[in-house]
């Protein structure tokens, strides 16, 4: 898949060359008070890459950079061994990008649209033509694709934007909060549709969000930045396994089931309405049950935590939870 | 079974399990060859050219630009039909002259209406992001914009043109006066060339300022009208005031109020290269109630300063605008 080395930034480690996106050492400053992204370098291997930062993190920063929109202030990128700054021409040929925000005018048909920007990336008109309906047939939008935007759900919308993304047969997709505005069905189908473009399209993607839960589920890696810094990227599985947590609550005895959980050897900790336990393995879930039985209180709520990034790179239930469970530690 | 043979049935399984919509088509790669930037902005000129005319937007979008194109094609259709009822007879329209009053109206309608259409909607939906991240430079999508609707613009008012040129053409009889229609047809082409560019780039560059689309019709209807009132009114007033330019030149009020407004602007202009009347000769005709005096070349300057300016701040308003 790559094509050139990157040049190599002074003081960083070499590129890699199986890297789709190769950073190194990239800072964006905006003004002199404002820094978008701080000396970040890493790199993604082919697959699906969760880019998971809060918001104003810099995700979108680095995002831009990667398409050759926004120039680094310094530091390089490579996007499939093309620099950002030289060849944003050929990355924006080979790249598929679904904007954070609204972006669809709403009185033209998804199918006109899709046309419309498939032309835009370079595509013939006949070809054009059907790679946008292959396209909105993909993001499962066939049916309604004559309809104009204007009176899609916020679902169907997302759909789109993914579509234009995909029309023009990129070999990267950068999918900025894909998620955004969607309820918990469209979220769950919007991750699977992009699990299905990353397994089996072969196409990589980078996908930003900010709720960590959502998308370690479709996930081979993942990159976690804060103030355009990079926390942490690793594969999926080392990266989430510290830290899972449990969330129990009932609806009474609370502190019973505090003290038994403790004498259990769990260590919980008061969470807001409920308590939180390190989840070790599944006989976790079996000491809960068992507790909450041999009590007989009534419980209303079990369940692996959902982190959000905030979460669990910084404060909240990982300083609670402390040394004693190594829960969420990542300096 | 084989391995492939299960998957397979086990692909369609779950694709009648989605409730008969079979999304499962395989992905299809893209081999063949890609458009180059230039075809691309190619691409972007004849999608915003067919805008101007509501083609592609649902029908309501069509119904004003149509209209106004039927009415500056009448005077063309009135022409031929009165030529072809009374044979011989001097044609009522002129090139140059292409009932000025209509063409005012028609255009300032036109620009105002369709402008907005082709930049401020990609404002206001946000949409300039998804051209941006393509393969297209940052100042190729004002381009195409400015091309597509220059062109749009020419088509407005070159087409009633040459439809005036063959209703005349069919009428008369012999080479020379086809040749004579011809060379009369040239300038006043031209002229109108002068309208498509100074109302093109004035157009998008005040339909450029805003993303809302009443906002940026008014933003060009507004002070294209009042400075076309102004000017006329400053004029007159110059002539009430200093007289009527019977035996010398006209009054500098009256002879710089055109300066005002773009359609008085091209106005001057056109009546600075006309010839001058010969002595004895018929008299200059009131072509668009401008007149310009001794300043004829500060009407050709400002209209110059006037294009360049609106092209130049068009671009420099792409080149800052955010990319999300």
């Amino acid at each position: 898949m790559i094509t050139q080395p990157v040049r190599q930034a002074g003081g960083h480690p070499p590129p890699d060359p199986g890297a789709v996106i190769d950073a190194r050492g990239l800072t964006k400053r905006y003004g002199t008070t404002v820094t978008a992204l701080d000396d970040l370098t890493v790199s993604v291997e082919p697959g699906v890459t969760g880019l998971i930062g809060a918001n104003g993190a810099g995700k979108s920063t680095l995002i831009k950079i990667l398409l050759g929109l926004l120039e680094p202030t310094t530091g390089k990128a490579a996007v499939l061994g093309h620099d950002c700054v030289a060849d944003g021409f050929v990355i924006r040929t080979l790249t598929g990008y679904m904007p954070e925000h609204d972006c669809l005018p709403p009185d033209v048909t998804a199918t006109e649209l899709v046309t419309h920007l498939g032309r835009m990336s370079g595509l013939p008109a006949t070809a054009a033509r059907e790679r946008a309906a292959d396209s909105l047939r993909h993001v499962g939008l066939y049916e309604e694709r004559y309809r104009q935007i204007g009176t899609y759900s916020t679902g169907m919308k997302q759909r789109v934007k993914l579509a234009q993304a995909l029309v023009g047969d990129p070999r990267l997709l950068l999918l900025d909060e894909p998620t955004n505005g969607l309820d918990p069905a469209g979220r769950t189908a919007m991750l699977e549709l992009i699990a299905r473009i990353g397994t089996e399209f072969g196409i990589s993607i980078l996908v930003a969000s900010h709720l960590l839960g959502e998308i370690e589920q479709i996930c081979d890696q993942l990159v976690a930045i804060d103030a355009g810094r990079l926390l942490r990227a690793d594969s999926i599985r080392s990266m989430t396994q510290a830290s899972s947590v449990l969330v129990i609550e009932v609806d009474e005895g609370l502190d019973l089931l505090q003290a038994d959980l403790s004498r259990r050897g769990l260590n919980p900790l008061p969470y807001q309405r409920g308590l939180l336990v390190q989840l070790a393995s599944d006989a976790t879930y079996d000491t809960v049950r068992d507790a909450v039985a041999d009590l007989g209180l009534p419980l209303s709520r079990m369940e692996q935590r959902r982190h959000r990034i905030e979460e669990l790179f910084r404060a909240d239930p990982a300083e609670q939870l402390g040394q004693t469970t190594g829960a969420a530690s990542v300096s | 079974m084989s391995a492939d043979a299960s998957a397979a049935a086990g692909r369609l399984a779950s694709a009648a399990a989605d409730g008969g919509v079979i999304h499962n088509i395989g992905y299809r790669r893209y081999d063949a060859a890609r458009l180059g930037r230039a075809q691309i902005v190619r691409a972007l000129i004849w999608h915003s050219f067919r805008a101007a005319f509501g083609i592609g937007r649902g029908a309501k979008a069509k119904i004003f630009p149509i209209l106004l194109f039927v009415l500056m094609c009448l005077p063309a259709a009135v022409n031929a039909i009165g030529l072809a009822l009374n044979p011989g007879s001097t044609p009522a329209v002129t090139y140059d002259g292409y009932t000025p009053q209509l063409r005012v109206v028609a255009m300032l309608i036109f620009v105002a209406l369709e402008a907005p259409n082709l930049v401020s909607n990609d404002l206001r939906n946000h949409t300039l992001p998804l051209y941006f991240a393509r393969p297209i430079s940052r100042l190729d999508y004002p381009l195409a914009k400015l091309v597509a609707f220059l062109l749009a613009c020419l088509a407005m008012i070159e087409i009633p043109l040459l439809l005036l040129y063959l209703g005349i053409v069919t009428q008369v009889h012999g080479a020379s006066q086809v040749w004579e229609q011809t060379l009369q047809l040239g300038p006043g082409l031209l002229y109108g060339a002068a309208w498509a560019v100074l109302l093109a780039s004035l157009g998008l560059l005040l339909a450029s300022t805003t993303g809302k689309r009443v906002f940026a019709i008014c933003a060009i209807g507004i002070p294209l009208f009042f400075s076309y009132i102004l000017a006329n009114v400053l004029a007159h007033i110059g002539q009430q005031a200093f007289g009527p330019a019977g035996f010398g030149q006209p009054s500098t009020l009256t002879s710089l109020a055109g300066l005002i407004s773009p359609f008085t602007l091209l106005g001057g202009v056109l009546r600075w290269l006309e010839k001058a009347p010969a002595p004895g000769g018929p008299p200059v005709r009131e072509v668009m109630q401008t007149t310009v005096g001794n300043y004829g070349p500060l009407y050709g300057a400002v209209f110059l300063v006037l294009t360049v300016a609106a092209i130049v701040g068009l671009f420099a308003r792409y080149r800052k605008v955010g990319v999300a």
